[in-house]
């Protein structure tokens, strides 16, 4: 293993890891294309590296203060049912396929999840009665800006479900998943965008786990790219969420859009392979 | 009202445990990154470690949850947790291979 491989891939984690924050999608979507088409690794060592940094940022991005509060646990955990039982139906599934179909899959996911970004660029949250009656899953939380309790309930509970199990299968391409589920929860299941979004970057490091676990005993984890990628994506994170507060969010979603179509196109088109 | 007092200091509890976790595996990482560069073999030993260390973080969160759950008196939270702890058990154990 020779050391400029394990400074490319910091590079790259660091970079997928800030456009990752900066987006709030995650880094997976790009570190993966990274190391499968520009470092030349298998799809599958790509995405068990890219699992393992998952790891590392739902870790760090639930470890920072006040962040749990608005987290809705219950919720997740029931919803966490559903992804890590689609995330070990992916397994299975996906096992059974060839690479290329595999690859060609993970290309109209990014599709998909670029469509999902275009159609939510200017969406913004819809504030209700905080006396609601919350039921079994909704919840409340308190609003830093306006001082006010935000109380929400979970709508259409069973696109929830079957979504949460779709952002499992999905997780099996080494990506969070969480762009799948957040918009949505947001948009048709009642969450506000904050809950779903910290409910989801926490339950993540779970589904991430479960597909770690097989991924890491069948020695798909190479022990110094992975670590150098979780070191890169970590940095990179703490760039990115800087650099959230001070820039205009909707040129970067068009940029990652551009990006997330060409990564597609390419595996497409099987540029590169 | 000692209940939600008893959660607050259980989220408190879990923010500095996951920040702990990931610093002390960062390390360990950074060390096994500096011994491979030096070409020492045990290198790969620490680095597992170190990826094991950060794996054994969510794991952490979703058995706390478990303490959660029995604070707040919550069934359904507990029901779940459960559940998803025996989907971890089986992966680890293969419970789920049909390959």
């Amino acid at each position: 293993m020779s050391l400029s491989l394990e400074l490319v891939t910091m590079c790259a984690g660091a970079v997928a890891g800030g456009l990752g924050a900066l987006l709030g999608i995650g880094g997976g979507v790009l570190l993966v294309p990274f190391l499968n088409l520009a470092m030349g690794l298998p799809f599958a060592q790509a995405t068990g590296i890219s699992l393992v940094t998952i790891i590392a940022t739902s870790s760090a991005s639930s470890a920072v203060k006040g962040r749990l509060e608005l987290v809705n646990l219950r919720l997740g955990m029931v919803l966490e049912i559903f992804t890590t039982t689609g995330g070990v139906f992916g397994l299975w599934w996906l096992g059974k396929r060839k690479d290329a179909t595999i690859e060609q899959m993970f290309a109209w996911t990014l599709v998909v999840i670029a469509l999902i970004m275009i159609s939510r660029i200017d969406k913004r949250n819809v504030i209700k009665d905080p006396n609601i009656d919350v039921g079994v899953l909704g919840g409340r939380y308190m609003e830093r800006e306006s001082g006010g309790v935000v109380a929400y309930q979970l709508k259409r509970p069973i696109i929830a479900f079957a979504i949460s199990f779709l952002a499992g299968i999905v997780s099996n391409f080494g990506i969070g998943g969480g762009i799948v589920k957040v918009p949505v929860l947001n948009a048709w299941c009642g969450v506000p965008i904050r809950t779903a979004a910290a409910t989801s970057s926490l339950m993540i490091g779970a589904t991430a786990l479960v597909l770690t676990i097989e991924n890491f005993q069948k020695g798909n984890i190479v022990p110094e790219l992975a670590a150098a990628a979780v070191l890169g994506v970590l940095l990179g994170t703490q760039v990115g969420v800087y650099l959230q507060h001070r820039s205009k969010a909707k040129t970067h979603k068009l940029v990652m859009v551009v990006l997330l179509l060409s990564v597609a196109t390419m595996y497409l088109l099987r540029i590169g392979k | 009202m000692s209940a939600s007092r008893d959660f607050t200091r259980l989220e408190q509890i879990i923010t500095s445990l996951m920040r702990a976790g990931v610093a002390v595996s960062s390390s360990v990482l950074v060390v096994g990154l500096v011994l491979a560069f030096l070409g020492m073999s045990v290198s790969t030993t620490v680095l597992n470690a170190g990826i094991v260390l950060l794996m054994l973080i969510p794991a952490t969160r979703i058995v706390v949850s478990l303490v959660d759950a029995a604070i707040r008196r919550d069934t359904l939270l507990a029901v779940a947790t459960t559940i998803v702890i025996v989907v971890l058990t089986g992966q680890i154990f293969g419970w789920f291979k049909f390959n």
